[in-house]
């Protein structure tokens, strides 16, 4: 069996399967607020940069097994290391705060006609809480259930809504201007942590032949699902779709809801709820991980300080999405491109002499976190 | 710490060496059967009584050496006697526990030690098909209670040296015979070891099923899903042996242990094997959806009914609406109380005479239900949801005991909740499983990880040529199972 944490499969699945799910929800209707029948562009820009940064990781990780904290301490030494592993908790940590929100409007939309209650939101924290002490290999394996799930639900949606969308909507390409197609890409970097996962992802795979390939094709297959998808929110919803907060919740529902069979998509929306559960816990998994190397402590630790932290954050924010989304998206947005983007390439410089052994921190009784 | 007693050897003396057996033998039922060679010496064999087979004792252990002169060595006392099965005792600790076992201890007077005879003879039932794994094709033999004859209807089928049966003692006082049944050559032996050696640390004072010892060979005992897989048929346990597995026979259960488990063989039936690889996968996919029902049905019902009305069609929602009106528990409470009510009745009609079960089942299934409907207290629609709930759960025998408690978990959460419960409750099952194996082999292999070659033998069942190689998941050292006759014909030559 593979000692690693993940295999290249499991990352293929996550970038082609579970990511995308998250871009489904708030991130269309955020895109078409200033990009308008732009947005697939706003959002192939996103993807493109997302994308040549994965490939700049996966030359990295071609020439070694280190992971991001051994060529951290490779090149500025052991403190530098676990600083640059704090500093990223913390990026995961408040990158993580909008899209678990985002879940709450979705949750209320999708699940409860008749009830809305905060208490029903507090269960996820446990969950996600247990799946950040189990730390990547559980990650790795949920990708693989998750990959089915995704193949049979996802298509169902896109063919209910297929014949609602009118695609002229996006007519006339480019309309909107440079600008705001930038400044709409740049204000959805919130949605694109993947570059960052997989500067964590390092020296936790074993890098095979072709594997860059692989990768770089499933997530181009994520990204182009992601991209139907919009087109189709678009040519359904056109002007009114900065309305449609939760898009996935909506994107079906004139081909159902006057049917005989009732809202049957809702099942398939449920069915892929699971996968967007495991798609919300990945940034508070890889937060608590980060943590766990700058403390150099067993990941039980900073998983509950963190876990604390975000039940915390709900109760004070769970009437306040509107105001943490402009925060997130307006005012903090380049703070997520560095960290999604700058950073990670970046990390193409660090010295990486293939070191045995040298993957990452340790605790005191030899074991990797 | 308990002091190593020190053993008795059994010396030359005939009667003082009854009398050491006794002194740790007190029981009544251990009896001494005194006789004389041809030249007046003393002989004595030491026996439990109702597990020695005294005709045999008499006509091949007594008779031959009354009938002679003493003998002046054990081998000369071995060569009079006409038992295949013959040991020997140097001390009165292991003739004790030879005697308690049913072979009795044969003493001579002039000869140091023991000679154990062979003559042990239990009541056991027939070779029969077990209850639970009934099949309309293909073998229809159980195992039974006595470990030696489930040993042999191992050995009936693997006429090879490679079979190897590992014999080791648990329990303090039952001293109860397990063994570790492989295949050398394709189990796992570093894990054949690690099982022996978990075996043996085991201290308890008795093993009364094989339960026990699979709760010794878990890492999480606490667990509601299974870690050690069962079945009660030898053609099972050979199938899985050939497949890389360890067999465990446990002395006194006719269930024998596999190790590693998957959770996926639990949706595997004997019969899959034995009819075409269509009908097989249509049965596989068919427990698979019986079991989801089974677990999420009452739960969606519930949140369907108290979050999500939207979820059910119009005419399913007027039936539906016409049926509970006037119900004065609220839905999860109705289910709750159904499911109870169905588990009660499952207890009882398990437990209770066949004859007694049938009058439970009409009293449970029409006087309850129906009054129960009539009565106003639930709804039709409850009552079949729970019915069918109820009776999918046991598509797959061996996962009812799993299947009771999470499809109370997931109702739980989805009258709490609703379905944001079952989707939560969903994710922590997945964490869970994906984090849990079996000696190494993932609990939810060989979907995750995923293992391309193995899933040819998971819901879709593949043809037998498409089975040449065993699974991946063990990773055999053996890896071929099936050749094609060309290759194989090339081999021999």
């Amino acid at each position: 069996m593979n000692e690693k944490a993940l295999n290249v499969r499991q990352i293929c699945f996550l970038f082609a399967a579970i990511l995308p799910v998250t871009r489904m929800l708030v991130y269309p209707a955020t895109l078409s607020y200033r990009a308008k029948n732009d947005l697939v562009w706003a959002a192939l820009i996103s993807f493109a940069a997302e994308f040549a940064v994965i490939a700049l990781l996966l030359l990295l990780a071609k020439k070694t097994d280190l992971t991001f904290f051994g060529l951290v301490q490779n090149t500025f030494g052991r403190v530098a290391a676990r600083i640059a592993c704090f500093v990223f908790s913390l990026y995961f940590f408040f990158s993580s705060l909008l899209p678990v929100l985002e879940q709450r409007g979705f949750i209320l939309q999708v699940f409860y006609e008749n009830v809305s209650s905060f208490l029903s939101f507090i269960p996820f924290v446990a969950v996600s809480l247990y799946a950040s002490v189990k730390g990547l290999r559980s990650t790795g394996r949920v990708a693989d259930l998750s990959l089915p799930i995704f193949a049979v639900c996802i298509p169902v949606l896109l063919l209910l809504a297929l014949p609602e969308a009118d695609f002229t909507a996006l007519l006339p390409v480019g309309s909107t201007g440079a600008g705001n197609i930038f400044r709409s890409a740049a204000e959805g970097m919130n949605w694109f942590g993947g570059a960052a996962y997989m500067l964590f992802f390092l020296g936790n795979f074993r890098y095979e032949k072709k594997s860059a390939v692989k990768i770089l094709s499933a997530y181009g297959i994520g990204a182009a699902i992601v991209l139907f998808f919009l087109a189709l929110f678009y040519g359904i919803f056109s002007d009114i779709a900065i309305l449609q907060q939760n898009a996935l919740a909506h994107i079906s529902k004139y081909a159902t809801s006057f049917t005989s069979l009732g809202r049957i998509d809702l099942l398939f929306i449920f069915a892929l709820s699971p996968v967007l559960l495991f798609a919300l816990c990945l940034p508070l998994q890889l937060s608590t991980r980060c943590a766990a190397e700058a403390l150099h402590v067993r990941p039980v630790f900073p998983a509950a300080a963190i876990h604390l932290l975000l039940l915390l954050f709900i109760l004070f924010f769970n009437q306040s999405y509107l105001e943490i989304q402009t925060l997130m998206t307006q005012k903090l947005w380049y703070v997520f491109v560095v960290f999604a983007l700058l950073l990670p390439a970046l990390a193409l410089v660090l010295r990486r002499e293939k070191g045995a052994g040298a993957g990452g921190a340790r605790l005191k009784n030899g074991r990797r976190l | 710490m308990e002091k190593k007693k020190e053993k008795r050897p059994l010396l030359s003396d005939a009667e003082k060496n009854i009398q050491s057996l006794k002194e740790i033998l007190s029981a009544q039922d251990i009896l001494v059967y005194r006789f004389e060679t041809a030249d007046k010496k003393l002989c004595a064999a030491v026996y439990a009584d109702g597990i020695t087979d005294k005709e045999l004792l008499g006509e091949l252990a007594a008779r031959p050496l009354a009938q002679e002169n003493a003998p002046k060595t054990r081998l000369e006392a071995e060569k009079l006697l006409l038992f295949p099965e013959l040991k020997e005792a140097d001390d009165a600790e292991t003739a004790a526990f030879e005697i308690l076992s049913g072979n009795p201890a044969l003493l001579i007077d002039g000869i140091a030690g023991a000679i154990i005879l062979g003559t042990k003879k239990v009541a056991l039932r027939a070779v029969m098909e077990p209850q639970t794994a009934i099949t309309v094709k293909g073998p229809r033999e159980g195992f039974i209670e006595d470990v030696k004859t489930n040993m042999s209807l191992i050995r009936r089928r693997f006429k090879t040296p490679n079979l190897q049966f590992d014999m080791l003692t648990v329990g303090k006082q039952s001293g109860t015979a397990v063994c570790v049944a492989y295949l050398k050559g394709i189990a796992d032996e570093s894990l054949v070891k690690k099982v022996c050696a978990r075996i043996q640390e085991t201290a308890i004072d008795g093993v009364p099923d094989s339960s026990y010892i699979a709760q010794f060979l878990t890492d999480r005992p606490h667990s509601v899903f299974k870690q050690a897989g069962t079945t009660e048929k030898p053609d099972i346990l050979c199938a899985k042996m050939l497949e890389g597995r360890i067999g465990i026979l446990v002395d006194g259960s006719p269930i024998a242990l596999t190790l590693p488990y998957m959770l996926a063989e639990d949706f595997q039936s004997a019969q899959d094997y034995f009819v075409s690889p269509v009908r097989a996968t249509f049965s596989r996919i068919l427990r698979l959806l019986a079991v989801l029902v089974a677990v999420f049905l009452p739960a969606m019902y519930v949140a369907a009914q108290l979050f999500r009305l939207q979820l059910l069609p119009f005419g399913l929602l007027m039936t539906i609406s016409g049926g509970i009106r006037g119900i004065p528990l609220s839905p999860s409470l109705e289910m709750f109380f159904l499911l109870i009510v169905l588990e009660v009745l499952i207890e009882a009609s398990i437990r209770m005479p066949k004859y007694v079960a049938l009058a439970l089942s009409v009293i449970g299934a029409l006087v309850l239900g129906d009054t129960a409907v009539k009565a106003g207290l639930v709804s039709s629609p409850a009552i079949i949801i729970i019915a069918l709930s109820g009776i999918s759960a046991y598509t797959v025998p061996d996962l009812t005991g799993t299947i009771s408690v999470v499809r109370m978990a997931y109702l739980v959460a989805a009258g709490s909740v609703g379905i944001y419960g079952v989707t939560l409750l969903t994710g922590l099952f997945a964490y869970y499983l994906v984090s849990s194996d079996s000696w190494g082999t993932p609990l939810l292999a060989p979907f995750s990880p995923l293992i391309k070659h193995d899933l040819r033998d998971s819901v879709y069942k593949a043809d037998l040529f498409s089975l040449r190689q065993r699974p991946q998941v063990f990773s055999p050292k053996n890896r071929t199972r099936l050749r094609k006759k060309s290759a194989a014909q090339k081999e021999e030559s």
